[in-house]
């Protein structure tokens, strides 16, 4: 069996990934990543798991591989940036297991290779990447469907690998898939029954959107931070200056709280004050009632007008 | 009492551990791991931060500083007492005690 998807490999996220697991939402490729290769193999992990020291009761770090537990779903282990092992538990369900794959995995894997994952929605405005991060229930997922509604098309959902080549950050795509709270569907006219609802998240449904996909890196030009106001009123717009980024981004970053547990942090800084400095962020905050997209994405054209015209 | 009575020509200072520090733009940019603040030093803060990579006595910070940015010792030493005192109110450098 390992042998016949030994030749098969799927592209997400600037790697070339070979799986031992089906990757349906995955397109192929026959292409080295531009990240470079790993291959998602299936093994027992049961006594490895037992023998490796605990910084969490479900998080395990040696050297260069981390290891975790979801319960009832598999171990996983990430090792050197260029393997993950999932041992799937009994009567695992087996969308679960990719979530974690696609997700945790990636994350983890990502700063092994020095890769920053943002956690994100990044879009294209204007031939240029703009990353949308903020706090779960921020709106994050709405506006960046409400922007694909209007033409504009995704570069990553949940997680954005961000490489820094000569001072300047790029952000890669993910892969054309995108995960909508039943909120969102509503807001946005789409018929939920349509689209495959994501494992233990019956309101979180996973829509493809292979057409609206941006398939090769941008330049991140820009992050937004989404806020949510108690109060009503307009959508505002603060830039974010000083080392007010740093936090920013740190906060943003994807699975943050592993960057001291794997010792990568003085990386982590030092890839930050790279690129901080060039670029521009901003605070979006909306009212916490009603639905924003619309007056969020006029505010951002506005914002970036400056920049667009520039060029 | 206030660590600006006994600061001298003499006072040797050590950085306290868990800072990270980096450059960017030819600025020193640090993180402090306890506190979790991040710090601009700007590019004179990052030439004093880095002449105290070991034990050093402010005498001797103000004559890196005033050799590196060809300063008069007037100015060099009030910019490094200045510093000093927030490094200190940041708690990132002690006073050694061995001294």
């Amino acid at each position: 069996m390992a042998s016949t998807v030994q030749g098969l490999a799927y592209k997400a996220f600037g790697l070339q990934i070979f799986s031992e697991f089906p990757l349906p939402e995955l397109p192929l490729t026959d292409e080295p990543g531009l990240i470079g290769s790993v291959v998602v193999i299936r093994g027992d992990l049961a006594e490895r798991w037992q023998a490796i020291p605990k910084v969490t009761p479900s998080l395990g770090v040696l050297g260069s591989e981390v290891m975790f537990e979801a319960k009832d779903t598999a171990i996983f282990s990430i090792q050197d940036g260029i393997r993950i092992t999932v041992s799937p538990a009994a009567g695992a369900d087996m969308d679960c297991v990719r979530l974690y794959i696609l997700g945790s995995c990636m994350g983890v894997l990502l700063m092994q290779k020095k890769i920053l994952p943002l956690h994100g929605s990044a879009l294209v405005l204007d031939n240029k990447a703009y990353a949308l991060v903020g706090r779960s229930g921020a709106g994050k997922s709405t506006l960046a469907s409400y922007l694909m509604d209007q033409g504009h098309l995704l570069v990553s959902d949940d997680v954005i690998p961000v490489m820094v080549q000569e001072g300047q950050p790029l952000a890669v795509p993910g892969y054309p898939q995108q995960k909508l709270w039943q909120q969102s569907l509503d807001y946005m006219g789409m018929n939920s029954s349509l689209y495959r609802p994501l494992f233990e998240r019956e309101t979180k449904f996973a829509v493809p959107v292979h057409d609206r996909f941006q398939t090769e890196p941008l330049p991140l030009a820009g992050v937004f931070e989404l806020a949510v106001s108690e109060e009503e009123g307009p959508v505002t717009v603060q830039p974010i200056n000083g080392m007010e980024r740093f936090h920013t981004l740190f906060n943003h970053t994807y699975q943050k709280a592993i960057v001291d547990r794997i010792g990568i942090r003085e990386w982590h800084f030092g890839m930050l004050a790279s690129f901080v400095n060039r670029l521009p962020m901003y605070r979006l905050t909306r009212p916490k009632q009603g639905f924003s997209a619309p007056q969020q994405t006029s505010l951002i054209f506005e914002t970036i007008k400056p920049q667009m015209e520039e060029r | 009492m206030n660590t600006a009575d006994v600061l001298s020509l003499q006072t040797v200072l050590v950085k306290r551990p868990g800072n990270i520090a980096s450059d960017m733009d030819g600025e020193k940019v640090m993180l402090n791991v306890k506190n979790g603040k991040y710090y601009n030093l700007g590019e004179v803060g990052g030439e004093i931060w880095s002449a105290l990579d070991e034990p050093v006595s402010i005498n001797r910070i103000v004559q890196v500083i005033q050799e590196t940015f060809d300063v008069p010792a007037e100015t060099a030493e009030q910019d490094v007492f200045e510093f000093v005192q927030s490094l200190l109110a940041e708690d990132l450098v002690a006073i050694d005690s061995g001294s």
